[in-house]
C-alpha cells in the first residue's frame, strides 16, 4: 500500500495530498466515501549518541497544501507522574495522521504511567518499546496511520533510538528520520553518522579503500546535524518548517529545545 | 394513634375501614420532623430556602447542599428523608432529560410536577415499596421568551404560518409542593417540614396573590425567606441550623433563567436583617412583659 | 378481497402483485453518514489580549442552493466557551443537544464544589471532550461531518483556541479557519497575529474589526457565504454573542475589474 510507504508515490504528486476526491470508479462516475486518514506532514529525526539521544521534529501541522498550525509539536514526554511530565524518561515522536498520532501518544503514556504507579520505577525503554509495538500491532486492520521512533537511555546508560512502521514492525537503530521528508534525511544521516560511502584516502587499491571507522558522536556535533538536516528538509519539503523542536535526553533528565525554522 | 394494632398501617397497599392509608400518613410524620423548607412565588421569579440543623460539628459549614438543580431553570428543595429526596431529585433529572430527549426543550415546571406527582404517588399503590419521606418543593421559571428548541437553527417565520401571535406571553416563575401520597399543588407559597405552621402563617402575610398578580419582589423575597426560616426554627429543641437559599429569575434577572445559589452577600444580609428582626420581636414581648408586672404592681 | 384488517390501507395483493420485501434492506451492512447534506461555510476566530473573537455567517446550504439563511452556528457552553460548527448542519444540531446535557449535568456536579468557577468545565476541558468525540466516530466510520472551533479560556485563564474535524485532528492556534477561511481568511489574520506575542498585544476592537474583515472577503469570495452572520466575543466576563450582524461597507466595484472568467475574455 502506498500509504504506508516512506517514499513518495510513484504517479502521484510528490508531496503527501491524500484528502483530494479519487476518481477510481468505473465510467468515470465520482464515489465520495469517508476517508479516515489525512496525511499532516512534517518530519521528525532520532539520533542516539553515548550516553544521550537527540530526538527532533518540525512543528508544523498541514492537510494539503495548508498550514494547520506552525505550533504544533510531534515530540511528547512519556510516562512522567504529573502534567508538564517533568520525571520522564522517554521521548516518543510521531508523524502521519495527527489524530492517531495523538491517540497512540496518549495510549503509550497511560500504559507507562501504570507501569510506574504499579512497579515503583519508570519503565525501561526497551520495555516500553516492545508494548508500542504491541499496541500498533493490535491495530494492524485499521492501523495507526504514524510513523513513530521511541528515544532514551537502555539499561547501560546508552542512548537508545527505536523506530516503528504504522503496524509495529521496529528495530532499534543509531538513527532513524521520519515522515514527510524521511527519504530526503535519511541518506545524510547515513553519511554523517553512521560514515556510509565514507573511506581513508589512499587506504587500498582502486575502490579497495578501508571505510572510516565509526565513532559516537559527540553532543554538539548531533546537535548541529539535526538543525542541518532540518534546514536542508525545509528547503526542499513543502510540508516541513516553521519550527524546530528538540529533546536532548540525559542522565540528568530531558532537556528541550525550539528553535525557528523558515516558514515559507 | 387509632390504627396502632388495627392491622390496617402494616402495608402501603390495604386501605383502612374509613379510607385512610396509614403508610403515607407515617410518611408524612417522617416529614414533620424534618428541617423547615419553603418556597415563595414572587413577581420576577422564585426562592426556595431550607433550614439545615446542624446535627454535628464535624460536619463543614456550607458543604452538604440542600436544594437541588434539576434542569436550568429548576429547583427543588424537600423536607424529610434526605435518601428519600436524593432519590427524588436523581428522578426529577431523568424526567427532565427525558422531555429534552423527546421534546427537544425544557420541561415546565408543571409538568415536571405532574411527573414527579404520578411517580410519588405509585409508591403508596404497592406491598413491596413504601411511600416517599418527604414533601419536595419544586421551583422553576419558565422560558417567557419562545420555548428554545434544543439544536434549533434559525428563529422561524416572523408571521404567517408558524410565526408568531403578538402580544402573547408565555412562562413565568412557578411554584408546587408535592407530598407524600403523591398529591401536588400550586401555590404562592410553600412550606414543609417542622417549622410548616410558623412559616405558612408568615407566608400568609406577603402579598403573593391577589388579582394583579405578586408585588413582592425577588430580592424582598429572598430576604422574607430568610426571616421566616429564622421566624419557623425552634431555638429551644435544636441550637444551630444553616440556612440555605437558592433563586431563579426570568432572563432579564439576576440569574438569567438559571436556577442559582443566592450569592453570599445577599444571603448573609437576608441573615442579618432576619436576625435583627428576631431581636426587636423578642424586645417588644420583653416590655410588654415588663409592663404587665407593673399593671400588677 | 382481502377484509382482514392487517391488509386495510395497502396496495392490493391482486392488483399489484405482493410487496417485495428486498426493498426493506434487512441484511447488508449498516451505513452512516458517508457526506454531509446541508452545511454550513467557514467558521473564523482569532484571539486577543482578553479572549476571542469568532464569527460564522448565517448560511445553512444544501449543495449550491442557499437553503437556509439564519442559521445559528455559534454555540455558547457554559457561558465561558464558544463552539463554532462548519460542515454538516444536523450534526452540528445532535452536537449542540450532546453539548445541553453535558453542561446540564456539570452544573448538578457544582452545587457539591467550594468554587464553582474553578470545577467548571473550561473550553481546553471542552475541546478535549469534543476531540475525543470526533475521534470516537471516526473510529467507528461514522463520522460526525464538522470541523468545530472552541474558543474560551484554559486552566491557566489564558485566552484559548482550537479546532477538531471530522477525523478527530486537532490543533491550535493565534487565529483559526474553518473550510474557505483556511485559505482566504487565515492569511490575513496572520498578518495580525502571526504569533502568540502578536496575539497577546491585539486589543479587542482590532481583532474585532480584523475578524468583520474577513467576513467581508469571504462574503465576496466565498459562493457559499451570506452577509448575514453572527459574531461572539469570550472574554473573562464571559461570552458576547450577536446572531443577526449585517456585512457593512461592501464594494463591489473590484467586481467590474475581473477578466477571464465564462464567455468574458477581454
Amino acid at each position: 500500500m502506498a500509504m504506508f510507504s516512506q517514499n513518495p508515490l510513484v504517479n502521484g504528486p510528490n508531496y503527501s495530498i491524500s484528502d483530494m476526491p479519487r476518481v477510481n470508479a468505473p465510467e468515470g462516475a465520482r464515489e465520495h466515501r469517508f476517508d479516515p486518514y489525512t496525511d499532516n506532514g512534517g518530519s521528525t529525526l532520532a539520533i542516539a549518541g553515548a550516553d544521550f539521544t537527540v530526538m527532533a521534529g518540525d512543528t508544523r501541522l498541514t492537510s494539503g497544501y495548508s498550514i494547520n498550525s506552525r505550533h504544533h509539536p510531534k515530540l511528547f514526554k512519556i510516562g512522567g507522574t504529573t502534567a508538564d511530565q517533568k520525571d520522564a524518561t522517554i521521548v516518543l515522536s510521531v508523524v502521519g495522521f495527527a489524530a492517531d498520532g495523538e491517540a497512540l501518544k496518549e495510549r503509550l503514556d497511560a500504559i507507562c504511567k501504570m507501569y510506574r504507579y504499579r512497579h515503583g520505577k519508570p519503565m525501561s525503554v526497551k520495555a516500553c518499546a516492545q508494548r508500542l509495538s504491541t499496541i500498533l500491532y493490535q491495530k494492524r486492520f485499521f492501523p495507526y496511520y504514524a510513523y513513530a521512533i521511541l528515544g532514551g537511555l537502555d539499561e547501560e546508560g546508552k542512548g537508545a533510538v527505536y523506530s516503528y512502521d504504522p503496524v509495529g514492525s521496529y528495530e532499534r537503530e543509531q538513527c532513524r528520520a521520519g515522515g514527510a521528508a524521511a527519504s530526503l534525511i535519511m541518506p545524510f544521516l547515513d553519511n554523517q553518522v553512521n560514515f556510509k560511502n565514507q573511506y581513508i584516502p589512499h587506504s587500498g587499491e582502486g575502490h579497495a579503500l578501508l571505510e572510516r571507522e565509526r565513532r559516537p558522536l559527540a553532543r554538539h556535533e548531533v546537535e548541529t546535524l539535526v538543525k542541518d538536516a532540518f534546514d536542508g528538509a525545509v528547503e526542499r519539503h513543502i510540508e516541513v518548517g516553521d519550527g524546530l523542536q528538540m529533546m536532548i535526553i540525559t542522565k540528568e533528565g530531558i532537556e528541550e529545545v525550539l528553535l525557528p525554522l523558515k516558514k515559507d | 394513634m387509632t390504627s396502632i394494632g388495627t392491622g390496617y398501617d402494616l402495608a402501603n397497599s390495604i386501605f383502612s375501614p374509613d379510607g385512610r392509608n396509614f403508610q403515607v400518613e407515617y410518611a408524612v410524620k417522617a416529614v414533620e420532623n424534618g428541617g423547615t423548607s419553603i418556597g415563595i412565588r414572587c413577581k420576577d421569579g422564585v426562592v426556595l430556602a431550607v433550614e439545615k440543623i446542624v446535627t454535628s460539628k464535624l460536619l463543614k459549614p456550607n458543604a452538604n447542599k440542600r436544594i437541588a438543580t434539576v434542569d436550568r431553570h429548576l429547583g427543588v428543595v424537600y423536607s424529610g428523608m434526605i435518601p428519600d429526596g436524593r432519590h427524588f431529585i436523581d428522578r426529577a433529572r431523568d424526567e427532565a432529560r427525558a422531555w429534552r430527549d423527546t421534546f427537544k426543550t425544557p420541561i415546565s415546571t408543571a409538568d415536571l410536577a405532574s411527573r414527579m406527582g404520578g411517580y410519588m404517588q405509585a409508591y403508596t399503590l404497592y406491598q413491596s415499596v413504601r411511600p416517599f419521606g418527604i414533601t419536595a418543593i419544586i421551583g422553576g421559571f419558565d422560558s417567557t421568551d419562545e420555548p428554545r428548541v434544543d439544536g434549533e437553527v434559525g428563529t422561524g417565520p416572523s408571521c404567517g404560518a408558524g410565526g408568531k401571535v403578538a402580544g402573547k406571553t408565555h412562562g413565568g416563575p412557578f411554584l408546587y409542593m408535592i407530598e407524600p401520597s403523591g398529591l401536588y399543588w400550586g401555590y404562592y407559597g410553600a412550606a414543609t417540614g417542622k417549622g410548616r405552621q410558623a412559616a405558612k402563617a408568615e407566608l400568609e402575610k406577603l402579598d403573593l396573590g391577589g388579582p394583579g398578580g405578586p408585588s413582592l419582589t425577588l430580592e424582598e423575597a429572598v430576604k422574607e425567606a430568610a426571616r421566616i426560616i429564622y421566624v419557623a426554627h425552634d431555638d429551644s429543641k435544636d441550637k444551630e441550623f444553616e440556612l440555605e437559599m437558592t433563586w431563579i429569575s426570568g432572563p432579564d434577572g439576576p440569574t438569567k433563567g438559571l436556577h442559582q445559589e443566592v450569592p453570599k452577600a445577599l444571603r448573609e444580609e437576608a441573615e442579618r436583617l432576619a436576625k435583627k428582626a428576631q431581636e426587636d420581636d423578642e424586645d417588644d414581648e420583653e416590655e410588654d412583659v415588663e409592663g404587665k408586672e407593673k399593671m400588677e404592681e | 378481497m382481502d377484509h382482514r384488517p392487517q391488509a386495510w390501507g395497502r396496495p392490493r395483493d391482486d392488483v399489484y402483485g405482493a410487496y417485495d420485501a428486498s426493498y426493506l434492506q434487512t441484511s447488508g451492512p449498516k451505513t452512516a453518514t458517508q457526506s454531509p447534506v446541508v452545511t454550513g461555510t467557514s467558521v473564523i476566530a482569532i484571539k486577543f489580549r482578553d479572549g476571542v473573537v469568532m464569527a460564522a455567517d448565517n448560511l445553512a446550504s444544501y449543495g449550491s442552493l442557499a437553503r437556509f439563511t439564519d442559521v445559528k452556528r455559534l454555540r455558547p457552553f457554559l457561558s465561558t466557551s464558544v463552539v463554532g460548527f462548519g460542515g454538516d448542519v444536523s450534526d452540528m444540531q445532535f452536537l449542540d443537544r450532546h453539548l445541553t446535557e453535558l453542561a446540564i449535568d456539570e452544573s448538578y456536579e457544582h452545587e457539591h464544589s467550594e468554587n464553582p468557577a474553578k470545577s467548571q468545565l473550561n473550553a481546553a476541558n471542552l475541546h478535549k471532550y469534543l476531540s475525543k468525540l470526533m475521534y470516537r466516530r471516526r473510529n467507528d466510520f461514522d463520522p460526525l461531518w464538522n470541523q468545530i472551533l472552541v474558543a474560551g479560556f484554559d486552566s491557566s485563564s489564558k485566552p484559548f483556541l482550537a479546532s477538531v474535524d471530522l477525523r478527530g485532528t486537532t490543533f491550535t492556534s493565534p487565529s483559526l479557519a474553518s473550510g474557505f477561511g483556511a485559505m482566504l481568511a487565515q492569511p490575513i489574520m496572520r498578518r495580525y497575529a502571526a504569533t502568540e506575542e502578536d496575539a497577546a498585544r491585539l486589543s479587542r476592537e482590532e481583532a474585532v474589526n480584523v475578524v468583520k474583515e474577513c467576513m467581508k472577503v469571504l462574503f465576496y469570495r466565498d459562493a457559499r457565504s451570506l452577509d448575514r452572520y453572527s459574531i461572539a466575543v469570550v472574554t473573562k466576563d464571559g461570552v458576547e454573542l450577536s446572531e443577526d450582524e449585517q456585512l457593512e461597507k461592501q464594494s463591489w466595484a473590484f467586481a467590474e475589474r475581473i477578466r477571464g472568467y465564462g464567455t468574458q475574455t477581454v
